[in-house]
């Protein structure tokens, strides 16, 4: 692998006195995407929150290319490429898709630029700059929510559960948009799943999670990829 | 009724300027800046002071807005910031710290009433009826700070980082805003607009160590019917502060002076959620 | 099973305080009077004079405590109170003059009006949802409005001057001290004896969580409602005291910034501690009416700046400080004192018989028709319909967002669904609310470990069986009576070694152990299971899931379980019911759930 942009090594982390992570080691290098697939309440999300600093580590560290963030506050972890998408509450409904896009980024970025990057993965969005996020469908704002990630020039995309409740047409798309920005910017990606099909074509590596541990991981393209993550998420 | 008419709309106006800086600050922050009375005192005494040193009265004005910033400031810093997450004690603390105002304008004047010099003196005749100059300049203030404050909200980017804050503080803080540089911002501004108002309205109320207090209750329960919108606080102040104009007519100031507290009672007890629409 | 039965746990292997809290409240109170007796003849007049004023004070100030510091209501209002009760005693003295008789009436007027305006405002700001802000709201108005009414009763109320010049009880000011300095000892008495019984922990219980309490069959509004009237009357009586000693009363002892000086008195001392508000009230007010003079503006600013310390660094106040500061002392000389927790009992409660069911008479424990909850246009659940026995452990699975836990809610809380009807054990559950639910045999159990932190495993116990076995109002019973199920989960889990530690010291297996019992303690049903595993380990998931299918064939229970934890599901459930969107996609064994195509393509996504 090379050089991660992303490293959680020996992370313990919950709310309150409940652990739900624990003692997790993981990489995401540079340009690599990785699908982390696993139940509901096995802590895919406990985990994101936790790398973003919105959950207090118990104990291990977190790290983006050479930087220690273990003690960083969100805002910080954000600005230092991290864009995160949650699966709950992730767009602000009552502003427009513009206003949306603008909140996230910061100083130098260039709105030109910006739309370069909706044009060319989300034009419809150029049609839609002042309409309110609220207004949009399901799928168009999970679109918005991609276009808000990438168009901020981030190095990691934490990712939770985009894919529930999207057309299988709109899945193919998004998995298109990820793989191309990937390619162009070098991009490491997270992504929480549950989604078989999903996790198959978008990613790279795929990690089982059970309990707070992982116990299981693999190359996406193995052929027993499917039989493993079907077994490890089914009943 | 053309007076009447006018002192409803000119009311509701004061009441507006009054209460447009606690709004700011329990939007951002979800809590009530008890301190707000004693601010506006503060913003009182910077007109006295004004015209103590004989300058322009309409210099007190810009004055009460960097006394009320600074302390606001340093209130946000040393005490408000450590009481986020106990809203009910942020309540008392801010009242304490209304307290420790009243106090040292107490030591550094006394307590006894002073007066300030009025910007402006004078009526003129509105319909044939002639009006207070001074509380129709006030009306027109009142539009300009909401539509000014509408438009800082809107138009520029510290404005939409504080909505942001408003609607969603932990999704803002995932996008890389520091909401904690926000709360310190809108508590300074709220201050400093709580001490504008307290400067505004000298000509209408003689300044005294406590002339705060009566309008913190107003602006108190304003802003609690209101939520977080400036548009549902200036409905708020022309219903409530029109009915308090009404009732004080026909039925006396004494129950006048109660109108808004029980209006708004009622009306957060058959809708929690007041004038705003969500 | 009989009370003859009696199986006792805990307190044994526990070493005896060697005197008891009571008996050291009874040393204290006597020389506290004692104190009171022979106060007057060591000073001057003038100090005599202040330290009546101060007492009643005090007494107020205990009310706002007990208000804001154990229930948890921040009331700015209890000035109201005070002048009620002062102003009462001044009409009847200026208007009828004086006579033993009157005396003795207008304390009945003022306790009266005192309890009917705080009745009226109980009705406004304890209704069921209304927040805690909400309360604190109202109670800022009711100062506002008395005191605007005492303005507008123009020379009737004396106006802005109030009443003066009246004949009151001919006591000497030593006499005054006896008086208000006995009721003053003996009403806190009686306020540590009530705050430290079993039914004082429940305001504890109330302000820590009052939602636990609901679903715990307890009506939360009628206990804040009945304490807020009490100490409306305590205030009165202190304003009766007040215009009886000073023969003046003000309009400014009705406002709010009367009210709020009782809340910085109180917080200065230590809320919830009982002497501190008392003992913090007489010494500022004491302290204010001599350095007042000689610096009345730096002795209120420094007023003001410790207040706003102590809200910000010590927010249980001073008081706790100063007994911190004993207790170490007392460590560094040797006689340091175990920390003492009350001794509390389990024994086997025995069984009312009305909450169990025959089983020649029994139908389905749960039926749910056509439910169907919608938050404005977003459609939660729809269509809803299942039935579930008694002895049945029925599992919901689905994935997030399916409605599971809204399912739960309109189960457990009658006015929570927008359609569809539920009944349990043969009743329709109706509009009512939760602690009425209880009462029909629900019983429910949170996602998160959902105890009293601050309260011992064994008051959490005693506060969730205060629907079957009522609280002693007086004194720690020291005995909790549990039904065979609770008990079962308590010893399973190991508790009963815990009974006299703070649930909030617990790990969060027994935190979720304890709030099971808790459900359980209710005589239950149908229980309504919210993640029971969720953070456990492997061996506490073994553990739980035993005990489940234990009580469900022993006791008859109904478990109806939501779970993510779809081995845990398979391991104990009776029967699955799958949740997708809002509605049941499947209802069947554990068998056909778990071969079902349909169920796979749910969880995998793919069934769209």
């Amino acid at each position: 692998m090379t050089e991660p942009v992303l490293a959680v090594s020996g992370l313990s982390s919950g709310y309150g006195q409940a652990t739900v992570i624990r003692n997790l080691d993981l990489e995401i290098g540079r340009g690599e995407i990785v699908a982390m697939v696993g139940k509901n309440g096995m802590g895919k999300s406990t985990l994101l929150k936790s790398i973003m600093g919105y959950l207090p580590k118990f104990s291990g560290s977190v790290s983006m290319a050479q930087h220690a963030i273990s003690d960083s506050r969100p805002h910080q972890i954000a600005r230092l490429g991290v864009a995160y998408v949650p699966q709950e509450k992730a767009l602000f409904q009552d502003l427009t898709v513009e206003e949306n896009i603008c909140l996230a980024m910061r100083g130098s970025a260039s709105w030109d630029e910006t739309k370069a990057t909706i044009a060319r993965c989300f034009p419809f969005l150029l049609q839609r700059l002042q309409q309110k996020a609220g207004t949009l469908s399901g799928g168009e704002q999970k679109m918005l929510l991609m276009a808000r990630s990438l168009s901020v020039g981030a190095k990691v995309l934490l990712i939770d559960e985009i894919s529930e409740g999207m057309q299988p047409s709109i899945i193919s798309n998004l998995v298109k948009i990820i793989k191309t920005e990937r390619d162009r910017s070098g991009l490491g990606v997270l992504l929480v799943e549950q989604n078989i099909p999903f996790t198959r074509a978008v990613s790279d590596r795929y990690v089982l999670l059970d309990k707070g541990e992982i116990s299981g991981s693999g190359n996406t393209r193995d052929p027993d990829t499917h039989e493993k993550i079907a077994a490890h998420i089914s009943l | 009724m053309v007076p009447v008419l006018l002192d409803l709309i000119t009311t509701a106006a004061i009441l507006y300027i009054v209460s447009s800086g606690l709004l700011l600050v329990f939007g951002v922050m979800k809590l009530i800046n008890f301190a707000h009375g004693g601010l506006m005192t503060l913003g009182g005494y910077a007109a006295v002071m004004a015209t103590a040193m004989g300058l322009n009265p309409w210099i007190g004005i810009p004055l009460a807005a960097i006394f009320g910033g600074i302390v606001g400031l340093g209130m946000e810093r040393v005490v408000v910031r450590s009481l986020y997450n106990r809203p009910l004690d942020a309540i008392l603390a801010t009242w304490g710290l209304s307290i420790i105002i009243g106090q040292i304008i107490t030591l550094v004047f006394d307590r006894g009433v002073h007066f300030a010099e009025p910007p402006i003196r004078g009526v003129i005749n509105i319909l044939g009826e002639p009006y207070s100059t001074y509380r129709l300049i006030l009306t027109a203030l009142a539009l300009l700070l909401g539509l000014g404050l509408t438009a800082a909200l809107r138009g520029t980017s510290l404005g939409l980082s504080t909505r942001a804050v408003i609607m969603n503080e932990d999704l803002a803080r995932g996008l890389g805003i520091n909401s904690g540089l926000v709360r310190s911002i809108t508590f300074t501004l709220g201050s400093g607009l709580a001490a504008v108002a307290g400067a505004l309205i000298t000509p209408l109320s003689s300044v005294d160590p406590n002339m705060g207090v009566a309008w913190l209750i107003s602006a108190f329960m304003l802003v609690l019917v209101s939520g977080s919108s400036l548009f549902s606080l200036a409905v708020a102040s022309v219903v409530l502060g029109g009915a308090q104009v009404v009732v004080s007519n026909y039925f006396g100031s004494v129950l006048g002076g109660m109108t808004i507290a029980v209006l708004a009672a009622v009306i957060l007890r058959i809708r929690p959620q007041g004038f705003s629409y969500e | 099973m009989s009370n003859a039965n009696v199986n006792e746990l805990g307190s044994s292997s526990l070493q005896r305080p060697q005197v008891r809290p009571l008996t050291r409240m009874m040393i204290v109170a006597s020389i506290a009077l004692i104190g009171v007796g022979a106060a007057p003849f060591f000073m001057d007049a003038y100090s005599v004079n202040v330290l009546v004023r101060s007492m009643i004070y005090a007494a107020i100030a205990l009310s706002v405590d007990i208000l804001w510091g154990y229930l948890g209501v921040l009331t700015f209002g209890q000035s109201a109170f005070f002048a009620v009760g002062a102003y009462a005693t001044a009409l009847v003295f200026t208007y009828g003059g004086f006579s033993a008789e009157y005396a003795f009436a207008a304390l009945l007027i003022g306790i009266a009006v005192a309890v009917a305006l705080a009745g009226l405002v109980a009705f406004l700001a304890f209704w069921h949802g209304a927040s805690a802000l909400y309360a604190s709201v109202i109670t800022l108005v009711l100062p506002i409005i008395v005191t605007q009414l005492l303005f507008s009763g123009g020379t009737y109320t004396g106006s802005s001057s109030g009443l003066t010049g009246f004949d009151t009880i001919p006591l000497s000011s030593e006499a005054w001290f006896w008086a208000v300095g006995v009721w003053l000892v003996v009403l806190t008495t009686v306020a540590w004896m009530y705050t430290r019984s079993d039914a004082g922990r429940l305001l504890t219980a109330i302000r820590e969580n009052e939602q636990r309490c609901k679903y715990l069959g307890l009506n939360t509004s009628n206990i804040k409602a009945v304490i807020f009237l009490i100490c409306a009357a305590i205030g009165a009586i202190a304003g009766w005291m007040y215009a009886n000693y000073t023969m003046v009363v003000a309009p400014e002892i009705a406002g709010f910034t009367f009210g709020t000086e009782l809340l910085i008195w109180v917080a200065l001392g230590g809320r919830g501690t009982l002497f501190g508000p008392v003992i913090g009230t007489i010494i500022i007010d004491y302290a204010s009416a001599h350095l007042q003079g000689d610096f009345p503006f730096v002795w209120k600013l420094a007023i003001g700046i410790v207040f706003v310390s102590v809200i910000v660094a010590l927010p249980r106040g001073i008081l706790p400080l100063v007994s911190n500061a004993a207790n170490w002392l007392r460590g560094r000389i040797g006689i340091a004192q175990p920390q003492q927790y009350s001794q509390l009992q389990l024994r086997q409660a025995s069984r009312s018989g009305r909450n169990i069911i025959g089983f020649e008479s029994r139908g389905p424990a749960l039926v749910v028709r056509g439910v169907e909850k919608r938050f404005g246009s977003l459609e939660v659940l729809s269509g809803i319909d299942f039935e579930a026995t008694y002895g049945e452990i029925v599992s919901l699975v689905g994935p997030n967002g399916a409605g599971k836990t809204t399912l739960m809610t309109c189960i457990a809380d009658g006015s929570k669904r927008s359609g569809g009807r539920i009944s349990i054990a043969g009743h329709d559950i109706a509009h009512r609310p939760p602690e009425e639910c209880v009462r029909l045999g629900v019983g429910r159990k949170f996602q998160m470990a959902n105890v009293f932190d601050s309260l011992t495993v064994g008051e959490c116990l005693q506060i969730a069986r205060a629907r079957l076995d009522p609280l002693s109002k007086w004194q720690k019973s020291g005995v909790c009576n549990l039904p065979p199920s609770a008990m079962h989960v308590v010893r399973a889990t190991g508790l009963h070694s815990d009974l006299n530690v703070p649930a909030q010291v617990l790990s969060h297996g027994k935190k979720q152990a304890l709030e099971l019992a808790m459900v359980l303690a209710l005589e239950p049903k149908v229980v309504l299971l919210d993640e029971p595993t969720a953070g456990l380990t492997k061996a506490e998931r073994t553990l739980i899931g035993t005990i489940l299918t234990e009580l469900a064939r022993t006791e008859q229970l109904c478990i109806l379980l939501v779970e993510h934890d779809l081995d845990f599901v398979r391991e104990i459930s009776s029967r699955v019911i799958v949740l997708h969107q809002g509605r049941i996609v499947l209802n069947g064994s554990v068998d056909e759930v778990v071969n079902s195509e349909l169920v796979k393509s749910v969880y995998a996504g793919s069934g769209h």
